[in-house]
């Protein structure tokens, strides 16, 4: 009985830490549909690249673990930019976008992956964690890199919300999130919130990425396994809702956890399709439905 | 005297090539290329109909196909029941099964639900398939499934599926141009009109969506008996790839469209093939590049020349 | 015809503007002077709000000019004509119901030129809406009918305008906020040197307010007058 505790208890605290990942993954897609109601359906693949720029950063360009994280950080949002610009903006114009643009990012997705696994090839890649060792609290096995982990989520949080809160662009995402035509009226203009929100966004993501990498292992295909985990988390966080991504990511991330434990890793799929089958019938808008950043 | 549409006349001819081709030719591997086409430019004709009439975003079309398929291998090689009974239940089975999980519980909420649903549905199947190894062969697959009927030749099967394809695509012509059909096109130019004359979207979308997972997992039986076997690899990314390639390639939300796509991805594969790992990314690149730059595919393309042509003969009176 | 340069802020020349194949407005000229209170009267669906949004850039004309202080603003970007000095105030209030009244304040003074000027702003803003000053910290969504308006006209002060273009301010408010929202837009007149173009149905409160009124009617201005020199029956008359 209290090897079964113990064990419960394990998973919880693997649980959070996931979660708390998670959280940080699922309020990069949050920000670019709450702003731009642009599904990210290529977010997978940018937590993995990442992951991979700074591995990049690392292996060729011998920087240190800190550096090479800010720089794809950086490398990331300028991807995002312009990724916007060139092509998500245009076709946001048509009729019929929200179809357009999914397709496109899953194509570009792909695409992307595609590019990765020839670059980098498919064997896992490792990024050295923060910190080593781990201590045991009581029964209780934590790794000082995953307090680390969580840590590091709980700042880019606090300054997350900073940003949006605090400064006059993040209000400007704010706006655009709540309301596109009075965010028009005060004369924000919309095409360079949206363009700054995706950036801003995938750079999260790529940042998420760089942590979950060095918690899990790094494949180019693993970003879809994220990615999924991630849409199904917003929809029960309710579509544009922060705090609601970041409940139902540590919700969901323990729920998987213990799941896991008596189910085995096998399942997590099934698992996740129907946690998400049971969140549509019972409450479709989720936790915080219709609140917005 | 009526103007005879080059169109008309192209496709006319293109149907009889294809009639007669196995008479007339019949080589066995461009037959099989044939069949293949039928086959799956039936599924990507069914995936437009959801998506380019209907306006619904699914992704998991290719779980459909799964669905049917593997019902009617398992029932058929069970049972030993016959392949035609076998591949009817299969897409009564994927239907009830996918409108009752995916389409009744999303379809009821914006786009981007069902979106999502439907692909976690596909991407679940493979782990259900893998973890029901003793039933569904697991990571290895069907084999041996038994043919449309013994002893049946490569010619045959062709004739089969041949009318098999155009049965289906009678269908969807027909649902196009039902009343059903008309709802979408009401629904699409003012949806608040559409409902006060009583149109209820929602059920149009259930009918629809049930229709096509019908027909999608028989397309799904057909493979199956056809190719005699089947695996968690047709749930892979790349057979999702090239359908929607067909589907964008050739042009979303028109008749001929996922048909001219079809013929353009299946025939052009081999081509796809020589390009060995890059496969997947050239197929990513050329979706994107159709979306942003020809978004209306083929047909696009013809209605393009179409025009100029028109024209020109204007021109010249 | 010459027009002062120093008087006239706003000019609409030969104005036409048309959704798809729909023609709105047609051949719409009017001005308006630095500090002048304008009212646009007319029935409804004839082109008053269309020719709001014409001027904010919202849903520019697809002929015809528009100057603001003799710069073109045709074709300009709506967030462009913001930072030049136009505000826009439309009947819909698009306020953000999950900021508090604060912030919705503040983001009306996005623009450039505004964000210098905020504390003052914000000042002048609670001091014609001691309403707004009291709810600062509330969330906009609990606003009541006429306090949101207020929030929203509020909003459009802190842009540091020149002009404000406002549809419809009394609309669906009880006549108690009917008289604040106009006795704001009369304090604004007298202590401001901000021109105001304001679409209204209460005829009498904008006649009171205003300098001169224009009637639009079939997106065509069929009367011109200063407003002392038109009464109800005349405009009433007009209507049909």
């Amino acid at each position: 009985m209290r090897c079964i505790i113990k064990e419960l208890i394990n998973a919880f605290v693997s649980g959070t830490i996931s979660g708390s990942l998670y959280a940080l993954m699922a309020l990069g897609l949050t920000i670019v549909y709450g702003v731009t109601h642009i599904f990210n359906f290529g977010h997978g693949i940018v937590a993995v690249s990442g992951g991979y720029f700074t591995w990049l950063f690392i292996s060729r360009a011998g920087m240190g673990l800190i550096p090479a994280t800010v720089v794809a950080v950086a490398v990331m949002f300028v991807i995002g930019l312009i990724l916007y610009r060139t092509t998500l903006n245009p076709l946001l114009n048509t009729e019929n976008w929200e179809f357009s643009v999914i397709i496109f990012l899953l194509g570009l997705g792909i695409l992307w992956e595609n590019l990765l696994l020839q670059t980098f090839g498919p064997r896992v890649k490792d990024i050295p964690k923060f910190l080593s060792g781990r201590f045991k609290l009581g029964f209780v096995r934590i790794n000082y890199h995953e307090i680390a982990l969580i840590v590091i989520v709980i700042l880019s949080v606090v300054v997350l919300n900073f940003i949006l809160k605090k400064t006059w662009f993040g209000q400007a995402m704010r706006a655009v999130a709540q309301d596109m035509d009075g965010a028009r009226i005060v004369g924000i203009n919309l095409k360079r919130t949206f363009g700054v929100a995706f950036a801003l966004a995938t750079a999260v993501t790529g940042f998420s990425g760089v942590l979950l990498a060095t918690k899990y292992y790094m494949t180019p295909h693993i970003g879809w396994d994220w990615m999924v985990k991630g849409f199904v988390i917003v929809v029960f966080g309710g579509l544009g809702s922060a705090t609601g991504a970041v409940y139902a990511a540590f919700i969901l991330g323990l729920a998987e956890a213990v799941i896991t434990l008596y189910l085995g890793s096998m399942w997590v799929w099934p698992i996740w399709f129907f946690m998400f089958l049971i969140i549509l019938l019972i409450r479709p808008q989720g936790l915080m439905g219709g609140r917005t950043l | 005297m009526t103007k005879l549409n080059w169109k008309i006349i192209a496709v006319a001819l293109a149907m009889v090539g294809v009639a007669v081709y196995p008479l007339a030719h019949g080589d066995m591997y461009i037959m099989h290329i044939f069949i293949l086409f039928f086959i799956w430019s039936t599924v990507a004709s069914n995936w437009n109909l959801l998506m380019g009439v209907a306006g619904i975003t699914s992704l998991g079309n290719i779980g459909f196909l799964a669905v049917g398929g593997y019902m009617s291998g398992i029932l058929a090689k069970q049972f030993g029941w016959s392949p035609w009974g076998c591949m009817i239940l299969g897409g009564v089975a994927a239907m009830v099964l996918v409108t009752l999980l995916v389409g009744l519980p999303a379809l009821r909420l914006s786009g981007i639900y069902i979106a999502l649903l439907s692909l976690i549905f596909a991407d679940s199947l493979p782990t259900i398939l893998t973890q029901t190894r003793t039933i569904t062969g697991g990571a290895m697959g069907l084999h041996d499934i038994p043919p449309f009927f013994e002893g049946m030749t490569r010619m045959q099967a062709y004739y089969i599926v041949f009318v098999f394809f155009m049965a289906m695509h009678a269908m969807i012509w027909w649902i196009i141009h039902s009343s059903t059909g008309l709802a979408f096109v009401a629904l699409r130019d003012s949806r608040e009109f559409a409902s006060a004359l009583g149109v209820s979207e929602y059920r149009e979308k259930i009918k629809v969506f049930a229709m096509v997972s019908f027909m999608t997992g028989l397309s799904g039986g057909f493979y199956v008996h056809y190719l005699g076997d089947i695996s968690p690899t047709t749930l892979g990314i790349e057979p999702f790839l090239l359908t929607i390639a067909m589907m964008e390639l050739g042009g979303i939300g028109t008749f001929m469209g996922p048909v001219l796509g079809a013929a353009i991805i299946v025939f052009g594969n081999e081509f796809l093939r020589l390009a060995g790992t890059l496969r997947l990314a050239i197929l990513g690149g050329l979706i994107c590049a159709t979306i942003l730059f020809f978004p209306g595919g083929f047909i696009q393309l013809i209605g393009w020349i179409d025009n100029r042509l028109s024209r020109g003969r204007k021109n010249e009176r | 015809m010459t027009l002062q340069p120093t008087e006239t802020i706003l000019e609409l020349r030969d104005v036409d503007t048309h959704y798809g194949e729909l023609q709105v407005l047609r051949q719409v000229s009017l001005n308006i002077k630095r500090g002048e209170v304008v009212a646009l009267f007319g029935p409804n669906g004839h082109g008053k709000s269309t020719l709001l949004k014409a001027i904010s850039g919202i849903h520019p004309p697809s002929a015809g000019s528009i100057y603001f202080d003799e710069t073109e603003i045709s074709s300009a970007a709506s967030d462009r004509i913001v930072e030049m000095g136009v505000a826009y105030i439309p009947e819909a209030r698009h306020i953000f119901s999950e900021m508090t009244v604060l912030e919705n304040l503040r983001l009306g003074a996005y623009n450039r030129r505004a964000r210098k000027k905020v504390n003052q702003n914000l000042d002048f803003v609670f001091s014609l809406f001691p309403r707004l000053e009291e709810r600062k910290t509330q969330m906009a969504a609990t606003l009541s009918g006429g306090e949101s308006r207020m929030l929203a006209v509020g909003r459009g002060l802190m842009s540091d305008a020149r002009l404000i273009l406002i549809d419809e301010p009394s609309i669906g408010l009880s006549p108690l906020m009917k008289t604040a929202v106009f006795g704001a837009i009369q304090r604004i007149k007298t202590s401001t040197n901000i021109s105001m173009l304001v679409v209204e149905q209460e005829v009498d409160y904008a006649k009171a307010v205003a300098d001169r009124v224009y009637l639009l009617k079939k997106g065509q201005v069929v009367l011109e007058r200063a407003a002392g020199d038109i009464n109800k029956e005349e405009i009433e008359k007009a209507y049909f």
